[in-house]
């Protein structure tokens, strides 16, 4: 991939089970105060650990806040000249089961309110964005939206970018990842070696990339994509993919597996991911960079995921501050540099994982910013 | 603001559509492996079917689909409406990218491949996708599928009169001129809004020539 301008993310707001703002969720990180807890209310007969906003609001109505409010962060005066990028996995699948469930009938549920584009449409109704375009690839959708806009604004062919990660809690999402045995009914372990499951939680995470540095901003500097082509819910158990996609990244990004300080890794406390994805870590760098999971005081927001670690690995930049894998007792993979703690040390760049059904991999690079403005 | 604008050769071209169910899709030749094949969803078995028209295997693709996996979202709906348990297959095979997974699976393709889905623009959002990524110089398989073909379908299509469709563009990039101007060509009224740009692409282009569209980002 031939680039030519350098990207930048200048503005972020996020909402999540951790806090409506991205201050607070880094601080609960740092703090290791998840915002996993028991809930029966998504499904019959089941008592999973999930991840609720914690904001007040409905869903629809924080998606329009984190968008102004994001707004209200960056030099922008509007978002006329900006590209919407939507990462969602389930869009709009909430409002229909709401509906089924009270008519056990389609006759009400608007299609333009069922689909991904869903979320583009409620934000399209309240500001005046260029152009817009949803990205749904399950777990990676913005990450790959974050990929697609570093791609577009490094080759010069938009102003800005706003990526806009959004998924909310679905019957679907909580009653399908159940039926498949992968839910834990604590917040999960990632990497531990009796991590038993993951938490389904829903997230908004608001990114706005631009190509002009600005103060505290933190750099784009590569993405990596790649198919497993093996399974549609399991990984290929040697992290083949995973290793595919971090290369690629770190090409892109111009840089050796020993720059790299930190990787949030995907780490959702499954069995099948955590194993895969310790491999490709293990296998790619042998320099061993510190890696943790956030997963088990966020939940694994699916398709917001990729948006909202991205907001996580900018404030690990920005504060300097590497955190700790919470919950991990024993490590089931000894062989990576998984954090028993916070670290606060020099550190230059993050990489972020997001793996999805399908084998669907991407790879993020973050860095720090050293230009004098 | 300056719009940019990028022209892509159309190398190859397919498309398939019926009102209610596409009725040969050669699955079983192009898929030999029963356990595979039986659990493909309609929409992987029409990307199989372009894919396999448009000679392509290996390479990045860019998908698109406004509404994903509808049979398999519905059945969900079902499950939850009668409080029963949802199926594994279900859940895994409803997430909008599942028709190119499997299509990655088939063909042991380890590329980039991304799943669009904005709503009626979704055809014109996998062009302008596409168009950004050809820029590298590779060939891409662009595809678009909707299969809508659900009970009780009727109650929320008011539109779209064929409910299986689907279309495959194999392009690169080219400095060429274009050849079809995509606001001079007729659409389909047929089809549902999500296909219709690449549809009417396909429809239109002509085997013995060299097809070019510009696309505007």
């Amino acid at each position: 991939m031939k680039t030519k301008n350098r990207v930048y993310i200048t503005a972020t707001t996020s909402s999540s089970c951790a806090g409506d703002n991205s201050q607070v969720l880094f601080e609960n990180i740092l703090s290791s105060s998840t915002g996993i807890a028991q809930d029966a209310d998504y499904f019959f007969n089941a008592n999973p650990a999930i991840g609720k906003l914690t904001s007040c609001e409905t869903f629809h109505d924080e998606l329009i806040l984190q968008c102004k409010k994001n707004l209200e962060n960056s030099q922008l005066k509007n978002y006329k000249e900006t590209l919407l990028i939507i990462g969602s996995s389930v869009g709009g699948m909430s409002t229909t089961e709401d509906i089924y469930m009270h008519t056990k009938d389609y006759e009400n549920i608007d299609p333009h309110k069922h689909h991904i584009q869903a979320i583009s449409n409620s934000l399209m109704v309240e500001f005046d964005f260029y152009d817009t375009l949803s990205f749904s690839t399950a777990c990676t959708s913005s990450a790959n939206a974050i990929g697609y806009a570093y791609e577009v604004l490094s080759k010069g062919l938009y102003k800005n970018v706003l990526v806009v990660g959004a998924d909310s809690l679905s019957r679907t999402t909580v009653g399908g990842f159940l039926t498949l045995g992968v839910l834990s009914s604590e917040p999960c372990r990632p990497f531990d070696k009796k991590r038993d499951g993951m938490n389904v939680s829903e997230a908004i995470a608001c990114l706005l990339i631009e190509t002009d540095i600005q103060e505290g901003c933190i750099e784009v500097c590569g993405v990596g994509y790649s198919s497993d082509a093996y399974h549609m819910t399991h990984p290929q158990p040697e992290g083949k993919g995973a290793i595919d996609a971090m290369k690629s990244a770190l090409e892109e990004a111009n840089l050796r597996p020993q720059d790299i300080d930190y990787i949030n890794a995907h780490g959702t406390g499954t069995q099948a991911n955590d194993s895969a994805e310790g491999t490709a870590i293990e296998t790619l760098f042998s320099d061993k960079p510190y890696v943790s999971s956030t997963k088990s005081i966020t939940g694994h927001t699916l398709g917001a995921a990729g948006a909202l670690e991205a907001i996580i690995s900018c404030m690990v930049i920005q504060e300097q501050t590497i955190p700790c894998c919470t919950f991990l007792e024993e490590a089931e993979n000894k062989k990576i540099n998984l954090t028993s703690k916070n670290y606060i040390q020099d550190l230059k760049y993050v990489m972020s994982n997001s793996f999805a059904f399908g084998g669907n991999n991407c790879s993020l690079i973050f860095g720090k910013v050293n230009d004098v403005l | 603001m300056m719009s940019y604008s990028i022209n892509l050769e159309i190398i190859e071209s397919a498309y398939v559509y019926a009102p209610q169910e596409i009725e040969e899709l050669n699955t079983k030749i192009l898929v030999p492996k029963m356990l595979t094949r039986r659990r493909l969803t309609r929409a992987a078995k029409i990307a199989i079917y372009l894919a396999d028209k448009v000679l392509f295997k290996k390479g990045r693709i860019v998908y698109g689909s406004s509404f994903g996996e509808l049979l398999s979202t519905s059945q969900i709906l079902h499950s939850i409406g009668e409080q029963e348990t949802i199926s594994p297959t279900h859940f895994q095979n409803s997430v909008y990218n599942t028709a190119v997974s499997y299509l990655s699976m088939l063909h042991d393709n380890q590329e980039e491949i991304m799943t669009i889905s904005s709503g009626d623009n979704t055809s014109l959002s996998v062009l302008k996708v596409g168009a950004v990524k050809a820029l590298e110089g590779d060939t891409i398989l662009l595809l678009v599928t909707e299969t809508l073909n659900i009970d009780n379908i009727e109650k929320v299509n008011k539109c779209a009169a064929h409910l299986e469709c689907g279309v495959a563009l194999k392009v690169r990039l080219t400095n060429e001129k274009a050849t079809l101007d995509l606001n001079a060509l007729k659409s389909e009224d047929k089809m549902p809004n999500s296909i219709n740009k690449m549809f009417t692409i396909a429809k239109n282009c002509d085997r013995d020539k060299t097809n070019i569209i510009e696309v505007l980002l």
